[in-house]
């Protein structure tokens, strides 16, 4: 069964891990109309993405993500879906719909350093003394 | 709804998307454009190929010092937050500069750190304020302030290029944040609003942390500049310009002492 990949604002290029892992089954990019319409961005900023979308997803769809990405694979006969992780609260309520209605692979993102489970500073002085080691 | 590859220069390309798109975005059609920085990973690459990290350490402050434009690349993911790191090692090795480069990544990974635990609690002020702020009720900008027109030649030039280009140097971010935050006792949410809508690395955590760190909300103290900052790090030909009675033509103690007494 082939895996497609959801492409989105945090990663958009092929160095995407999700894409790196499944680079076979196609990609989607959707520009979220509901989101656009109330967040009123720049052109600017559409077009920046626009331009990064056009160099790596295979489709970029326009409407309510979740559909579309539901939609896209059905057309293209997808069985899973695989998208990078990402801690923005709207990316996860959209993989949770997502997951309501097609199987979901969550593939880590790139990181500069590994933040381990549970971990918590307030302050960047000692977020980067305590993990940044390799980088001094 | 299948959006179509347009064809064609840039422009073409721009207005081709302007037109398909109307109503999700900010501008009217006839002023929609592209911005100078290129998106997508060609572009990525040869950026960070033509960064040279010699020099960034003692000029970043600068508005004309050796900063890397690489942002709104790392943002999205066009470069990976470790490619750029490691393409620097690799090519330039350790470093005093080098170190300063990774650090100011290492913000970049703290912020999508606190993101992760905080969600949309970013948006709530993390902490009491150190100092006297404004109510925090207004949803958006003056109009004044957000179209550049208010006669401050170094505020109207930074709106301007904001709004123009998609990207403003992060000294120029915290000297508006701070004119915003503290001169104009405006609250931080409209400054956030404004500069993520037009910032083309314009990032939840980054953004909002970062006006809460200059609000004093998410930090020790409050952040001010003052006129000699501004000619330091961003010459006098803003200042020669400007006709307006400078509200920043002071030392700190006395910018504390008009700005911050109850």
């Amino acid at each position: 069964m082939k895996t497609g990949v959801w492409l989105h604002g945090d990663s958009l290029s092929k160095r995407d891990p999700a894409l790196r892992k499944h680079p076979g089954g196609g990609s989607v990019f959707v520009f979220d109309r509901p989101f656009l319409e109330k967040a009123g961005l720049s052109f600017k900023r559409i077009f920046f993405l626009y331009e990064c979308a056009v160099e790596v997803a295979e489709e970029m769809r326009m409407g309510e993500t979740v559909e579309e990405v539901v939609e896209w694979m059905r057309e293209q006969g997808l069985g899973r879906l695989a998208v990078t992780e990402s801690p923005s609260p709207r990316w996860r309520e959209t993989v949770e719909r997502l997951r309501q209605k097609v199987e979901v692979e969550v593939v880590p993102a790139e990181e500069l350093v590994e933040v381990p489970e549970g971990y918590r500073v307030k302050r960047f002085t000692p977020f980067w003394k305590d993990l940044g080691r390799e980088w001094v | 709804m299948i959006v179509q590859k347009f064809t064609g220069s840039r422009e073409e390309q721009a207005r081709g998307l302007a037109k398909r798109m109307v109503g999700m975005y900010c501008e009217k059609i006839e002023e929609a454009r592209e911005s100078a920085y290129v998106g997508g990973r060609k572009a990525g690459l040869e950026a960070l190929e033509g960064f040279r990290v010699q020099g960034y350490a003692d000029t970043r402050n600068k508005l004309n010092g050796n900063v890397s434009r690489l942002s709104f690349y790392v943002r999205h993911g066009v470069l990976g937050i470790r490619e750029v790191a490691e393409s620097v090692r690799e090519r330039f090795g350790k470093s005093y500069d080098a170190a300063k480069f990774w650090q100011e990544l290492g913000w970049r990974q703290f912020w999508r750190h606190l993101y992760g635990l905080w969600g949309d609690g970013i948006y709530e002020d993390r902490e009491a304020a150190k100092v006297l702020l404004g109510s925090g009720a207004e949803e958006e900008l003056p109009a004044e302030i957000a179209e550049g027109r208010t006669g401050l030649v170094c505020m109207d030039e930074t709106v301007r290029e904001l709004v123009g280009t998609g990207y403003i140097h992060n000294h120029a971010r915290m000297w508006f944040a701070s004119f915003v935050v503290h001169f104009q006792k405006l609250g931080w949410r409209a400054g956030e609003r404004f500069f993520y809508r037009h910032l083309l690395d314009g990032d939840p955590a980054s953004n909002a942390l970062s006006w809460q760190w200059v609000a004093s909300t998410f930090s020790h103290r409050a952040y001010l500049f003052n006129q000699e900052n501004i000619q330091e790090n961003g010459g006098k030909e803003w200042c020669a310009r400007c006709t307006a009675k400078c509200p920043f033509d002071a030392t700190y103690p006395e910018l504390e002492r008009r700005l911050f007494s109850k």
